[in-house]
């Protein structure tokens, strides 16, 4: 058994040999921002989650032309093979991937292990900004087939269709509702939506290496909650970091075809006014 | 009440710095974290620890015969902001008294500007840290 999508990911060493290639753009998303700027893979370029990827004021992501705005400035054209790699077993680097496709980039790969594995197998990391020539790049409209929002989260809850919660165990039942060191996250209620299966991320992950279990295991974890790829999934956690991985593993390591990411996740479900909750 | 010196120093050279050097002296201040002392290593985990935090943030406050604090830290190597943001705050209030730890304002660091170098979020790291080094404070009285 094989991963359904298997281009989709790529090892480092398949990395070490494009750092130079025009065509691949290598991409560090990280939880950590000064992880780039101490040491990262030659030729990458670094996106943040926040500060280059979010909306500066409204809570959403970046409009259409902002993000072919940074796009551009990154040195990405439309047929660019975009890498991403990151810290944190990669959460990261899949909502940045996540976002790429949001907007219509199809050429994405994820690097296996991430900064972990490559920093493990003793490769280089440089301190050296790389800047390359700006594009043009056109962005497609938002699709709206990988993005849930609260609306159909409810729908999805109330039909009883299969909702995945990728937050740690204590998030789920409802002990930990905020991180106090950060205050913008935090949830006045906690829990989890009604109907939601408990399957912590990091259960998709090898803890030693950063690297995606394999397809049996993978299909052993989810299948063996009752998630199964006849119906639509969504995905949620706290900030939407967390369940982009699981989003990525559901979409294209084992091929479901409906995955969605609740980006709102429980910073909204868990603030939101009448929104039904399961303890 | 204002920051102890050594403290408000380093918030007042943080606020003229430009983005660039914002990062390249957190970086500095996240290497020069010193390690935890061999001794304390066997009881590490009976340390306070921060477990909201994300990060594994482990402190050991001690006094030492002249009254002043000191305060451990042992905190992993890839998570380079949090280690930052510990290592500013065990420089500025290394040898100030318990009851001056206490009496750190908990917005100290607003004229530092450092969400222009790593966003909002990661800032509030020094919040959760500073409650823990006051709570170590606090049992030295």
């Amino acid at each position: 058994m094989a991963y359904v999508h298997p281009e989709y990911l790529v090892e480092t060493e398949w990395v070490a040999a494009r750092s130079n290639d025009p065509n691949v753009r290598i991409i560090e998303s990280d939880e950590d921002p000064l992880l780039y700027p101490i040491g990262h893979i030659p030729g990458a370029v670094q996106v943040d989650w926040f500060t280059t990827l979010q909306h500066p004021v409204r809570r959403d992501f970046l409009t259409k032309e902002q993000f072919e705005e940074v796009a551009s400035h990154l040195g990405i054209t439309n047929d660019t093979t975009v890498v991403f790699y990151g810290d944190k077993s990669n959460w990261f680097a899949c909502y940045a991937l996540w976002l790429f496709q949001y907007y219509g980039h199809e050429n994405v790969r994820v690097m296996n292990g991430g900064r972990l594995k490559w920093e493990k197998e003793g490769r280089p990391l440089v301190k050296d900004v790389p800047s390359y020539a700006k594009t043009a790049y056109r962005a497609k409209e938002a699709d709206q087939s990988i993005r849930a929002f609260r609306d159909e989260v409810l729908k999805q809850s109330k039909s009883k269709k299969p909702l995945v919660d990728v937050r740690s165990p204590k998030e789920y039942s409802g002990e930990l509702i905020s991180m106090p060191n950060y205050p913008q996250e935090g949830a006045t209620r906690g829990g989890h939506i009604p109907g939601a299966v408990s399957i912590p991320w990091a259960q998709a992950v090898n803890e030693a290496d950063s690297t995606f279990k394999t397809p049996e295991e993978l299909r052993a974890l989810y299948e063996g909650k009752g998630i199964k790829s006849d119906e639509e999934v969504i995905a949620y956690c706290r900030i939407g970091e967390r369940s982009s991985l699981t989003w990525f593993v559901l979409k294209y390591l084992l091929g479901y075809p409906q995955v969605k990411n609740y980006d709102g996740s429980w910073t909204e479900w868990g603030n939101l006014v009448d929104a039904p909750i399961e303890k | 009440m204002p920051s102890p010196p050594k403290l408000q120093e380093i918030v007042d050279d943080f606020a003229s710095m430009t983005r660039e050097e914002k990062i390249e002296t957190l970086i500095a201040y996240s290497e020069s974290l010193p390690p935890l002392p061999e001794r304390l290593k066997k009881d590490r985990d009976s340390m306070d620890s921060v477990p909201e935090c994300m990060t594994p943030v482990f402190l050991r406050g001690e006094k030492e015969p002249d009254g002043g604090m000191v305060f451990h830290f042992d905190i992993p190597r890839e998570s380079p902001t949090v280690r930052g943001l510990a290592s500013i705050l065990a420089s500025g209030l290394n040898g100030s008294t318990p009851e001056e730890v206490l009496s750190v304002p908990a917005d100290f660091f607003m004229p530092m500007n450092l969400q222009e170098a790593i966003s909002q979020q990661r800032i509030n790291g020094f919040i959760g840290i500073l409650a823990h080094m006051k709570q170590a404070a606090v049992k030295l009285l």
